[in-house]
């Protein structure tokens, strides 16, 4: 048993060895760099520095992501509730798909500045309301755009055989494309929970409310505070690495059996 | 009583417009309970059409089909036939199990009846080991097998079959035809099975149902005479050669209009 368990956490150390290698060595190269050529914290800031400041401000960076966070969240689940709803509507009246995708395509066009600036001005100073549309804007076409493809992209062999059984309409979308359509929901979930977290945090570089990571990191450059940034900066990758565990958490909970 | 009768049935796809197709013209075949009749012809021919339209899952054009003695309709409404594909069209999210059920379940089966039914069919195409494992998990000729379970569950009286073996190995494939003879005279199932392998129509049928395309018809039907009781030393008897060669020369027939009539060998593997 004893033995088992080590052979385990050696195979475990196997599959994460590299990883943990280059990351330190990165770091290692990074601090040695800084202090090495003498760079200024305004051009770079050493990774000491900043885990000094990350552990110095770490009450005040989690309640940035907490904000931040926040409204990726809200987001993520109203741009999905509405994706997966949009995507049944045109997988079931083929007609609106050629009504709508144009329009998907122009939304998606438009760079987010102009939308959250629009948003902004549409909404009090104070409102977390625009970086939340905009989230659920950016979710909502990704979540859209795949589980329509597995509602609709079903073997025809599938069909077929449904159809020998005469199962009607209903039941070939709850039996077949239905459960055809989950794992796509979950690819399009991990692109779009990192996606979230960006959209959340580069929203509010454009006004409104200064209480999420990404005004920290402007205010603390603004302040010459380079350090500090980075650990907002840190925050942010941890936050985004935090949803996207979930979302993969989340799919490997679903998943049927073992991968392909 | 037949088990199964087209009577000069036809399909033109895209009617009056400069695509139209005539996929089938004045077909007429019964096939008796029991009985395994194949049907076989180069691409285009109509065979899967043929087959289609037995399963209700196209309209004919002209014609009728009935299929123990009801209309193709409501035989498909009642689950009178099951029906395997090339693909095996096992579905990824359900085990091995659930698969078998599936039929059972749309036939509103309560669950310790549908799992019963489905152990029975495992122990029927010898793989009762594997009711709990994803389909992916098995090798091709283990799923097409499973579909075979699947299209049989409900005990219709008459399996519809595509091209089964189509996409499997050669020893796997001669194993399969095997397992099939013995499952459908176990079950006393009627079969229609559409192939594009000579050896394969005359080692599993009764009759050799012979189509030409353009358009898609039946010019020739072979009986084959080598008993119900059809073994590996059958591949080796004159009389199984004797049919390959009644079937090639009917089919060469319908080759007419190529350059090269040796170009039928070609037929014989996709």
């Amino acid at each position: 048993m004893a033995e088992n368990n080590a052979l385990r956490v050696i195979a475990r150390l196997r599959q994460i060895g590299p990883a943990l290698v280059f990351g330190v060595s990165f770091l290692a190269l990074w601090e040695a760099a800084v202090r090495g050529f003498d760079l200024k914290p305004y051009f770079l800031a050493a990774p000491s520095k900043i885990f000094e400041q990350f552990f110095k401000n770490y009450s005040r960076i989690w309640d940035a992501s907490m904000v931040s966070g926040g409204n990726a969240l809200v987001g993520l689940i109203v741009g999905t509730v509405f994706g997966v709803a949009m995507s049944f509507i045109l997988s079931r009246y083929r007609f609106l798909g050629e009504l709508i995708t144009p329009l998907a395509i122009a939304l998606n066009a438009i760079p987010i500045f102009v939308l959250v600036a629009v948003l902004n001005n549409m909404y009090s100073i104070t409102s977390e309301i625009p970086r939340r549309v905009m989230v659920t804007l950016v979710v909502y076409f990704i979540v859209l755009v795949n589980v329509a493809k597995g509602l609709t992209q079903v073997r025809s062999t599938h069909v077929e055989l449904m159809r020998s059984y005469a199962a009607s309409e209903f039941v070939i979308l709850r039996k077949v494309r239905v459960p055809n359509a989950v794992p796509y929901l979950f690819t399009a979930l991990k692109v779009a929970a990192p996606a979230s977290v960006i959209t959340a945090f580069v929203s509010e570089y454009f006004g409104g409310l200064q209480n999420g990571l990404g005004s920290r990191i402007t205010s603390n450059i603004a302040n010459a505070k380079n350090a500090a940034a980075w650990a907002y900066v840190l925050g942010a990758c941890l936050l985004g690495l935090a949803f996207y565990t979930v979302s993969i958490i989340l799919e490997s909970a679903t998943r049927k059996g073992d991968t392909k | 009583m037949s088990a199964l009768e087209v009577a000069g049935a036809s399909k033109i796809f895209n009617q009056g417009t400069t695509k139209q197709v005539d996929a089938l013209i004045d077909v007429n075949l019964t096939v008796n309970p029991g009985e395994f009749v194949s049907l076989i012809g180069p691409s285009g021919c109509g065979k899967s059409t043929l087959l289609r339209l037995i399963a209700n899952l196209l309209e004919p054009t002209s014609g009728s089909v009935s299929v123990n003695n009801k209309t193709a309709a409501q035989a498909r409404l009642d689950q009178d036939y099951g029906m395997a594909f090339q693909q095996a069209g096992l579905f990824d999210w359900r085990t091995v199990s659930k698969n078998i059920e599936l039929p059972l379940e749309l036939k509103g089966w309560d669950k310790a009846k549908r799992e019963a039914r489905a152990k029975e069919m495992l122990e029927l195409v010898k793989l009762p080991e594997f009711a709990d494992l994803y389909p992916w998990q098995l090798s091709g000729g283990m799923q097409q097998r499973i579909a075979i379970a699947r299209a049989l569950a409900a005990h219709p009286p008459l399996l519809l079959m595509d091209e089964p073996f189509g996409a499997l190995d050669e020893m796997t494939r001669e194993y399969m035809q095997g397992e099939l003879l013995r499952i459908c005279g176990e079950t006393s199932t009627t079969v229609v099975f559409v192939t594009h392998s000579i050896p394969e129509a005359v080692y599993l049928s009764n009759r050799v149902v012979v189509m030409s395309p353009r358009p898609g018809r039946i010019t020739e039907v072979i009986d084959v005479d080598l008993g119900s009781k059809r073994n590996e030393d059958t591949r080796a008897a004159d009389g199984f050669f004797k049919s390959i060669t009644a079937v090639r020369e009917a089919l060469r027939g319908t080759h007419a209009d190529h350059a090269a009539a040796n170009a039928i060998r070609g037929v014989e593997d996709r």
